[in-house]
């Protein structure tokens, strides 16, 4: 295994490191080897990339968030310690969310709809490079096959993202006019739980890695985590950037987007349906104005008066009920056919939503 | 119930209060709405007064409230003040520059149940932004504080002033909104009274320019619809009717000023002869019900013609009484923004006249600077 992943280069590498060096020594694989350093994304963060160039990195990028529950909930078979698991399951509620329209993966999918695809085709995985699909599958190979020690100690890219992300964010913000705050959402969340994550992590490596032979695997595999990660990159260089070489199968320019003629579409404001889970979000309250009599949706600089029939449905409006749940529980209350409800629910909530004062 | 019922229409329960808590500002706009007297902070209402008031602006029917001033964050009891708000259940809205203190508040405001942030932005280019701004390095101040109450899940509001100095910049404000995050644009332009009207010279943007901001703004909505909601304000000098001032006088906000003074609107000072009251000598609902300055030009018996006799009178209720003091000397006039004022043609060529010379320099405010008011320069006969 070290001829194919070779260690890093330590002084000693039979001598048993302390806590601190073995730190320092994945520090230092992640400061030669994390794809920060890949020109890729020297180009991503500079603004030197084109919008198809962007978009091809948010969908394969698309495919390793979908495939990191599975990864970790592969790592967590392996655990048979509880109260490890407690811990390492709350990755994958991060990434799946509590409910549909939640979680990390649904954060990504809003970035790859802010950039123009269209959710299904990203969904559907077609027209990812094949180099991305090998290369993601090989971790979750990885962590399947070897030690836990080394399934966690490849976790520990996690250690250098808040860098990449703060870089990324600005970056992009800075040198894209297409790319939103509200599209780059999913690293805001990451900030906090990527170093949450890789404390843990980190303080289990140091703790299991008790022989010279353990702290070279744990070192082998955050070198092959990172190698995980640049060879994706080297895959999208050399398809979107130069020779630009894109494979048979892969996304070609003008694929899998939405309508751009279709502005309410773009940046995922597609119609609400009924299965999607409307909200209000922060800053918008149902309240009953007990001085005029009636109920009120209290807004941005706005309130707006509400009808019974509103008041009945944003009563019911709580993130976790679809509009299909909405219309089913008033056609029970007033015996009306939940199905025609439906479609007068969905044309006021709509409406809301266009309003910026709903969202799903 | 008292006699403040929504059924008497005379004095309907007001729905908004501004909370003007201080005048004490890191920015000199030169635009800014506040009086041309500014407010000490050695004058300023103590936190308990802030609170009695509140209450009794929840129990009369108020649903939101605007914490401004000034820069609102340069209270130190800011988050008491918000955590009143939500405790009675008013709807906050904080209204700030972004800059000084603001950003190290805002996550103890979001704590306490802060409901809505409107940022004030002078400009899109930095420079200019900080010119009419009047303070240095302030930009990156505001991207920094939007940043954080995106972050946070607050909905944000940007809030643009629009004049000649910026009306180029339509475009690029749509843009920033949108980069942003926020979710609702004001491209307001500049109403000119208060300080606006010291300046009016410096400000004042021609037709064509107006025309095609407004154009500008509407096709942005078109092409935003579902991601940014943009209101726009058009300068009432070249509108065909006013603006319902404040919702009408004493219909449906009060200003409430760093002393305790309740205002009609937050200009109404500029009226002489206006007798305000103070919330440290009456409760709020008495002052809104009965002290002189509401009961001055609320509903339609104060008016004269042609407001008198015009079927718009219950919709835009005359204008406003400030700008009708300051361009026909009578507060009592139809405001000569209004099509069917005699002196609007006056008015629209004093507009164009100025907007097609040169402007002169910004003449920027700061507490205690003593400029003449200009009130008396300019009676209309």
């Amino acid at each position: 295994m070290n001829a194919v992943f070779p260690t890093p280069d330590t002084a000693d590498s039979q001598r048993l490191l302390s806590p601190a060096e073995l730190e320092a020594a994945l520090r230092d694989i992640g400061a030669r080897r994390y794809h920060n350093l890949h020109p890729f994304h020297r180009l991503l963060h500079d603004g030197k990339l084109s919008k198809d160039q962007v978009r091809a990195w948010a969908l394969n990028r698309y495919y390793y968030q979908a495939m990191i529950p599975v990864k970790d909930a592969a790592v967590l078979a392996r655990m048979t310690d509880a109260s490890l698991r407690r811990i390492w399951r709350q990755r994958i509620v991060d990434h799946d969310g509590d409910h549909e329209g939640d979680g990390g993966i649904e954060r990504w999918l809003k970035l790859a709809e802010g950039v123009g695809f269209d959710r299904d085709y990203v969904l559907s995985t077609r027209g990812i490079l094949s180099a991305t699909k090998f290369s993601v599958e090989a971790y979750v190979h990885f962590v399947t096959e070897k030690t836990l020690l080394e399934a966690i100690a490849s976790s520990l890219t996690e250690m250098f993202s808040p860098t990449i992300i703060s870089e990324r964010v600005a970056g992009m913000l800075k040198n894209y006019d297409f790319i939103t705050k509200e599209t780059l959402a999913y690293f805001d969340k990451r900030l906090t739980q990527a170093p949450r994550d890789a404390d843990f992590a980190l303080d289990y490596v140091k703790q299991h890695a008790t022989t010279p032979e353990l702290q070279r695997k744990a070192m082998a595999a955050l070198t092959f985590k990172c190698n995980v990660l640049w060879t994706q990159l080297d895959a999208l260089y050399f398809a979107y950037v130069s020779p630009g070489m894109v494979p048979p199968d892969a996304w070609q320019p003008g694929e899998g987007l939405v309508n751009e003629a279709s502005p309410a579409r773009v940046g995922g404001n597609r119609k609400m349906a009924a299965g999607d889970r409307p909200r209000l979000p922060r800053g918008v309250r149902l309240r009953n104005d007990e001085t005029r009599g009636k109920w009120v949706l209290l807004a941005p600089e706005r309130t707006f008066d509400l009808d019974d029939n509103a008041v009945a449905v944003l009563k019911l409006v709580d993130g976790a009920r679809s509009v299909a749940d909405i219309a089913d529980e008033l056609g029970k209350t007033y015996a009306a056919e939940p199905r025609a409800i439906e479609a007068d629910i969905l044309v006021m909530l709509d409406g809301l939503a266009e309003k910026r004062v709903l969202e799903r | 119930m008292n006699a403040l019922t929504p059924n008497r229409p005379d004095a309907p329960a007001p729905v908004g209060l501004l909370a003007e808590l201080t005048h004490r500002c890191p920015l000199r706009c030169p635009y800014c709405s506040n009086p041309l007297e500014l407010d000490r902070r050695s004058g300023e209402l103590d936190t308990q007064t802030w609170k009695r008031v509140l209450g009794e602006a929840a129990a009369l029917g108020v649903l939101h409230v605007h914490l401004s001033g000034g820069e609102p964050t340069a209270r130190n009891d800011i988050v008491e003040i918000t955590k009143t708000c939500a405790d009675l259940g008013l709807y906050s809205n904080l209204i700030t520059s972004g800059v000084g203190g603001a950003l190290a508040k805002l996550q103890a405001l979001y704590d306490v149940g802060l409901d809505h942030v409107q940022l004030s932005v002078q400009g899109v280019d930095a420079q200019n932004a900080e010119k009419i701004g009047g303070l240095k390095n302030a930009q990156p101040q505001k991207f920094e504080f939007a940043a954080k109450v995106v972050e946070l899940g607050l909905p944000l509001t940007l809030n643009s002033v629009i004049h000649r100095g910026n009306i180029h910049e339509v475009a690029g404000f749509i843009d920033l909104a949108v980069k942003m995050g926020a979710k609702r644009l004001e491209v307001a332009h500049t109403q000119y009274y208060g300080w606006a009207y010291v300046n009016r010279a410096a400000l004042m943007p021609d037709k064509a320019q107006v025309d095609e901001s407004i154009r500008i703004v509407e096709a942005a909505r078109e092409r935003l619809k579902g991601q940014l909601v943009i209101d726009l304000v058009v300068p009432d000098y070249y509108a065909k009717y006013p603006k319902a001032c404040a919702g009408g006088w004493g219909r449906k906000l009060m200003n409430v000023t760093p002393q305790g003074k309740v205002l009609p609107c937050h200009a109404a000072e500029t009226i002489p002869g206006l007798e305000f009251w103070n919330v440290n000598d009456h409760a709020l609902g008495e002052i809104w019900r009965d002290s002189p300055a509401f009961t001055a030009y609320r509903g339609t018996d104060w008016m004269k013609e042609p407001c008198r006799s015009c079927d718009r009178r219950e919709k835009d209720w005359g204008g406003c009484r400030c700008q009708a003091l300051a361009l026909a000397g009578d507060a009592a006039a139809t405001d000569p923004a209004c099509s069917l004022s005699p002196l609007h043609a006056k008015v629209r060529a004093l507009a164009a006249e100025e907007a097609a010379e040169n402007p002169p320099d910004y003449i920027y405010r700061t507490i205690g600077s003593n400029v003449r008011s200009p009130l008396k320069e300019e009676v209309h006969s």
